[in-house]
């Protein structure tokens, strides 16, 4: 079985020879051998014995809002961001970083709409605040991602909207 | 017979004893309305447990679900979820704590719990509001009346005025007077709003048009007043206690210099830069003012100390304070116990000469906020909790696995206590129990700790009110700790089981073990294959 992950911002070629939920893994890594120990104790807990080293690794997937966050590992005092996917849709997406077209200003988190700083049609440059969303009594700006003009506001004063929607399109 | 007179060798009885409790009427407290959420409504809740009183709960609609709800014993709606609609409706919880038959109610820190109308109105309704008397609230609630009480009990404070300024020109002459820097403050203030640092009179009478229209919008009252600026100040507070017969005492000192945004982040007992003859002469002035004010009850008066030792008057805090937990500790008494037995009318069970202080204790307050990104709130369901625990860790919680963080209130989700002969050690056991502790779902605090907890500055104490700042520009957030040599495979073996054992993916596994029980768990945690985005 091959994979490919992108581990704390590396992509990184995995093909697992052997592997069960609780025994013994062969694994090579960009072609490099390694043998594991997995036992997972409970949901998105694992432990895993690597050369007689010990290690508590937990999963930490955001399950309600999948479209606004990123899966993380946590082990001993390191929160480590991953995802999976297929090696075409990994590098497609390195690349798309820095490209041009649309972009969607999304909630960062569930709040209220305070204020909308731009009107449709405007122009905005990169990091300049399009509205202000308000959550646990805290008021905080979202800007916008790169320049262009604002082609779509899809909220008002006063709405509320949850992790992931989109609030604004960007051209 | 050698067995006792070694026992009675050590039972000394104190210069000067406590009151005999028998002395005293006592008011009857067998159930308490707590009137607040999270973890100090859990707080109360366990105290009570303690003291054999039975528990309500109120709750908005947002926290039907919260652990305050599920263990009371009798719980009741107040309404939508905005505090506003909730547990700011001080006649509805009144009317709640009557019909429910409750002696007292608590109002722990926050909410209701520093406004002298609603103390007034339970007391009137004959149920015992467990904190000061709202005489007392308000002379020492407003900042601007609270340095009027200080000066008339000769504390020393920071020069500036003792009124509200009427207008830019007023805080004008203020400021001559005193010399810049200047601090404006709303009189009414809290938690940093209504304050404005001014180095330079030509920028005074816009910061204070700001302050005052800043201060209006969060407290109703637009009144402010200036102070000087001290530089790179200590932010260290004394808990008094006091019963209401007369008795007062003071519990030692707290250091809450770590700030961000003029919100506290650690706070730590006993200060490493208080020696005893200090915290006697801060005790004292404490105690000088709670008594002048006619105080009773918990309660905290705030100062500020200068790199020469030299301390100024802040403000009164008249309620329990978030990070009492490390005066318990370090004290060995129960702040919550005692606020209960001190509105049953009992005095207190000890005197001054009793009060010592063992060990050190550091609390850090764990919120749903991410350090990566402007520290912006990250409310949303817990999918992950593990809790730390082990010799000397306290952690006083409110939430669990499975519970979704309103987006309606206070981030704090829990605060990590650690108690330890000294303050090194209560710093590796800190340390030990962040590695232990897991919150998973939401974005946390957690690693922010772990970076104050390793810098050497704060290792030496070397810490004032500007520190964290400094440290947060000095070393922005990004990894939390540097890799071990050759650890880097290791989470790159746990994502590939973890994805491997996926259902979609664990019929193709090779040697794949047969369908059992963690099966059917990774199909629950199993977010998708394709689901996976690209972070925003």
């Amino acid at each position: 079985m091959k994979l490919d992950l992108e581990i704390d911002g590396q992509l990184r070629h995995v093909e697992i020879l052997a592997g069960q939920a609780a025994g013994p893994w062969s694994i090579l890594i960009d072609g490099e051998p390694v043998e594991a120990d997995a036992c997972l104790v409970r949901p998105g807990v694992l432990s895993l014995l690597i050369a007689g080293q010990s290690h508590r690794i937990v999963l930490d997937a955001n399950l309600s809002h999948s479209t606004a966050t990123e899966a993380a590992l946590h082990h001993g005092q390191r929160r480590i961001p991953w995802q999976a996917g297929d090696p075409r849709s990994l590098r497609s997406r390195h690349r798309a970083a820095g490209a041009t077209g649309p972009v969607t200003l999304k909630a960062s988190m569930p709040g209220r709409v305070v204020r909308v700083l731009v009107d449709p049609g405007d122009t905005v440059t990169a990091h300049q605040g399009v509205l202000v969303l308000e959550a646990m009594k805290m008021q905080n700006e979202l800007k916008s991602p790169r320049e262009g003009r604002v082609t779509q506001l899809r909220v008002m004063p006063g709405d509320t909207v949850a992790a992931g929607d989109i609030l604004a399109i960007i051209e | 017979m050698l067995c006792w007179a070694t026992r009675r060798a050590f039972l000394t009885l104190p210069s000067q004893a406590a009151a005999d409790p028998r002395r005293y009427t006592l008011y009857f407290v067998r159930k308490v309305l707590i009137a607040n959420r999270g973890e100090i409504a859990l707080r109360i809740l366990r105290a009570c447990r303690e003291l054999d009183i039975a528990t309500v709960a109120v709750f908005s609609d947002a926290d039907r679900a919260a652990l305050h709800v599920l263990e009371a014993d009798e719980a009741y709606r107040l309404g939508p979820a905005p505090a506003s609609e909730s547990y700011l409706r001080g006649s509805l919880i009144l009317d709640i704590a009557q019909r429910a038959g409750a002696d007292a109610i608590h109002p722990g820190y926050g909410f209701l719990s520093e406004n002298a109308d609603f103390a007034q109105a339970c007391n009137e309704s004959g149920i015992k509001f467990i904190g000061p008397p709202a005489s007392a609230m308000r002379a020492l609630g407003s900042k601007t009346n609270a340095r009027q009480a200080a000066d008339e009990a000769g504390l020393p404070r920071t020069p500036g005025c003792v009124h509200g300024l009427a207008s830019p020109e007023e805080a004008l002459s203020v400021a001559a007077g005193i010399g810049f820097p200047v601090m404006l403050k709303a009189a009414a203030g809290g938690g940093g709003k209504g304050m404005r640092a001014v180095s330079r009179p030509e920028d005074l009478p816009e910061a204070f048009v700001a302050a005052q229209s800043e201060a209006e919008r969060a407290f109703g009252s637009g009144e402010v007043y200036l102070e000087k600026l001290i530089e790179r100040p200590r932010h260290i507070e004394i808990q008094v206690l006091a019963d209401e017969h007369g008795h007062c005492v003071s519990l030692g000192e707290r250091e809450c210099s770590v700030q961000r945004r003029h919100q506290k982040v650690i706070e730590e007992a006993p200060s490493a830069v208080v020696d005893p003859d200090l915290r006697r002469r801060m005790g004292d002035a404490a105690v000088r003012l709670a008594l002048s004010a006619g105080y009773t009850n918990a309660g905290t008066v705030e100062f500020l100390v200068d790199d020469e030792q030299n301390f100024y008057f802040l403000e009164v805090n008249t309620r329990l304070q978030v990070e009492h937990p490390v005066t318990e500790l370090v004290t060995g008494y129960d702040l919550v116990h005692l606020q209960i037995r001190i509105a049953r009318g009992e005095p207190l069970p000890f005197t001054q000469q009793d009060v010592h202080l063992r060990g050190h204790a550091i609390e850090c307050r764990v919120y749903a906020e991410d350090p990566d990104d402007h520290f912006m709130p990250s409310p949303g369901r817990i999918t992950r909790l593990l809790q730390p625990g082990g010799p000397g860790i306290r952690e006083d919680c409110g939430v669990y696995e499975g519970w979704t963080v309103p987006i309606d209130y206070d981030p704090m989700l829990s605060k990590l206590i650690a108690f330890a002969p000294t303050r090194d050690m209560a710093i590796a056991r800190l340390q030990r129990a962040l590695g232990e502790y897991v919150i998973g779902g939401i974005r946390t605090n957690l690693g922010l700790f772990r970076r104050i907890l390793r810098d050497p500055d704060f290792r030496a104490a070397r810490i004032d009110t500007g520190y964290l700042d400094r440290l947060l520009i000095a070393n922005p957030p990004g990894h939390d700790a540097p890799l071990v040599n050759g650890a880097e495979h290791i989470p790159v073996v746990a994502a590939a089981v973890f994805e491997a054992t996926k259902p979609a993916a664990a019929a193709s596994l090779p040697a794949n073990g047969s369908a059992s029980t963690w099966k059917s768990t990774a199909r629950r945690e199993a977010t998708g294959g394709a689901s996976w985005k690209a972070r925003a």
